[in-house]
């Protein structure tokens, strides 16, 4: 379990964690989503005492990693693929950080052996490709077997193979009874493996709910119907938090109210209702809307320029 | 708790000094490039030996070939030693660029975990940090003095054939050998301290590598002989440079008004531990 209070990180003037508070529960993935620069980096360095956090606190497993007499066996962390010497072997480095913990040999073969890096494993770090690297990294953290994972980006630079094996990874892991915290910037891919989900965006706590009441959006819930009597439908159901919209003359939006809810009145009030389609939100819907206010570098669309005006043309 | 998390928590399974000590040892022995520098460090230190004992009985040569009243040797009697003292010290010769090897040795064991974000590594599994960078120094230090005072030895050894052809050589037991061999060992283990306390607090190979150099080297001999006609005090600080009280550890024979080799010692030892201390602290509360 990971326990955050008021945690905060000041660079300078510049704020990259702002006082977030969030709890990670043993059992179930926990997703970490939010866009680049929102503060999903720094929070993890922080959880393993990295970084110092600036105000608050965060303690793993009730305590404070640092404070942990074998802190490789309460969390393992995947932080940063690169954190590796170069001109070592995968094995070596393994056996290294093995060697803190007198965690046995027979330990960095398993994770090894686990990671897919058998092939590799004798080769020097430094030619190793992104998703090598990315193997190495969660041998890494699985070597002390700990009862928490952190893993920050796991899939970056996997290929698809890669990307099914951490997901499956993830979801065996939470279901022996450990803490999975992973962090992501897409929303597809914590659609498939996260259960609960703890969206940051500049350094702020938007959203910590189950994943199916984000993609929810909210607690909006659309539905698309169509309906003989469009108008009486509307009146019947208006009310706190119900909009809609008309969009075509039998066709409605409606926002507010479930598909169920709809049915009923639409039988009380006795208007043939000949189709009713729930509209389910798109993660990557609700995450847009989430953190539209809260990304730090926004893109723009190209202006588009008339023919013949072509750049550093003069005349 | 289940089964699995009992054993996970069973006693012995935690980080421990001596556990720390065994990683560092590990890295320092998997990357190629120490090995290399160590070898080399040992070689350079040998090889300057060889050839100080040849410049030395080649010397002395001259001086017994050279007729009466054209003589270029050291005039006898006026307390400047003369070759048979010089030879002694060869234990130590090769120190002068043995330390600048295993400076850079120290500087790259630290600042190469910067560079490649080993450091991250190591600080996950060592939170504290300083069993971890202890550790390091505590590896660095005795590679150091076994290298050195192997070096010593061999110097001695491969010195002795040399040096005997003009009646220069010596043995083993003569006052002052043993302990400049010992002392060689000393020497190099104190250097490494300070380099990798330089390492450790600029983070960064190159600079690391070139403030070393600068402080063992450029310093004690190029910048002071430059300046110590300016001002009285030059010279007389620079006695408290590390290298040059080191000098004075592995000396034979002192100079009057020189550092005594206890001094000149615990001059060295001084530069190591506040650069430890300081490498220490400042790592502690650096964000990694």
């Amino acid at each position: 379990m990971i326990e955050a209070h008021d945690l905060g990180k000041r660079y300078g003037s510049k704020t990259a964690v702002d006082s977030i508070s969030f709890t990670v529960q043993p059992g179930r993935v926990t997703g970490f989503l939010g866009p680049n620069g929102a503060g999903k980096s720094t929070t993890m360095r922080m959880i393993v005492g990295l970084d110092t956090p600036s105000s608050g606190r965060v303690s793993v497993n009730g305590r404070q990693y640092a404070d942990h007499r074998a802190p490789l066996r309460e969390v393992g962390a995947l932080l940063d693929a690169k954190a590796v010497h170069t001109k070592r072997s995968a094995y070596n480095h393994l056996r290294a950080m093995a060697a803190t913990h007198g965690i046995p040999n027979s330990r960095v073969k398993e994770v090894i052996e686990l990671t897919g890096l058998g092939p590799v494993a004798r080769k020097r770090v430094g030619g190793f490709s992104l998703g090598m690297g990315q193997r190495l990294g969660i041998a890494c953290a699985l070597l002390g077997d700990p009862h928490t994972v952190i893993l920050d980006e796991p899939v970056n630079g996997l290929d698809p193979e890669g990307v099914q094996w951490v997901r499956h990874l993830a979801k065996r892991l939470a279901a022996e009874g450990r803490t999975v915290f992973l962090s992501s910037h897409l929303m597809s891919e914590m659609a498939l493996t996260a259960d609960h989900l703890v969206v940051i965006g500049r350094g702020r706590i938007i959203a910590d709910a189950p994943v199916h009441e984000i993609i929810a959006g909210e607690g909006q819930v659309r539905a698309r119907v169509r309906a003989d009597r469009p108008q009486d439908l509307l009146h019947a159901l208006a009310g706190d938090g119900v909009s809609s919209k008309l969009l075509e003359p039998e066709l409605l939006e409606i926002t507010g109210v479930d598909s169920r809810r709809i049915a009923e009145i639409a039988l009380r009030e006795r208007v043939l209702v000949y189709e009713l389609t729930p509209l389910q939100a798109s993660l990557e819907d609700a995450y847009m809307q989430l953190t539209q206010s809260e990304v730090e570098y926004h893109s723009h669309d190209l202006p588009v320029r008339p023919a013949g005006a072509g750049i550093g043309e003069e005349n | 708790m289940t089964t699995s998390t009992a054993t996970r928590h069973s006693a012995g399974s935690g980080v421990n000094f001596g556990r720390i000590l065994r990683s560092e040892w590990i890295k320092v022995t998997t990357v190629p490039s120490t090995i290399v520098l160590l070898v080399t460090t040992f070689a350079v230190m040998v090889g300057l030996a060889a050839l100080f004992a040849w410049a030395l009985a080649t010397g002395q040569e001259q001086l017994d070939a050279a007729p009466e009243g054209q003589n270029f040797g050291p005039p006898p009697g006026q307390g400047i030693p003369d070759f048979s003292e010089t030879a002694l010290t060869i234990a130590s010769s090769g120190l002068i660029f043995g330390q600048l090897l295993i400076a850079s040795l120290a500087v790259v064991l630290i600042a190469s975990e910067w560079a490649t974000g080993m450091i991250r590594s190591t600080m996950v599994a060592v939170p504290r940090r300083i069993p971890a960078l202890l550790a390091k120094n505590v590896v660095i230090a005795a590679l150091a003095f076994v290298i050195g005072a192997l070096a010593a030895v061999l110097s001695y050894v491969v010195g002795q054939p040399i040096l005997a052809g003009q009646e220069l050589d010596f043995s083993l037991t003569t006052d002052g050998v043993p302990a400049s061999i010992i002392n060689t060992g000393v020497y190099l283990a104190l250097i490494a301290v300070i380099a990798m306390g330089i390492g450790t607090l600029l983070r960064n190979t190159a600079g690391g590598v070139v403030t070393a150099v600068a402080l063992f080297f450029v310093v004690p001999t190029i910048v002071v002989t430059l300046l110590s006609n300016l001002a009285d005090w030059i010279p007389d600080a620079a006695r408290f440079l590390p290298t040059n009280a080191g000098e004075q550890l592995v000396a034979i024979t002192i100079a009057e008004d020189a550092l005594t080799q206890l001094e000149g010692g615990l001059v060295m030892a001084a530069w190591a531990l506040v650069l430890l201390v300081v490498s220490l602290a400042v790592t502690k509360r650096r964000d990694i």
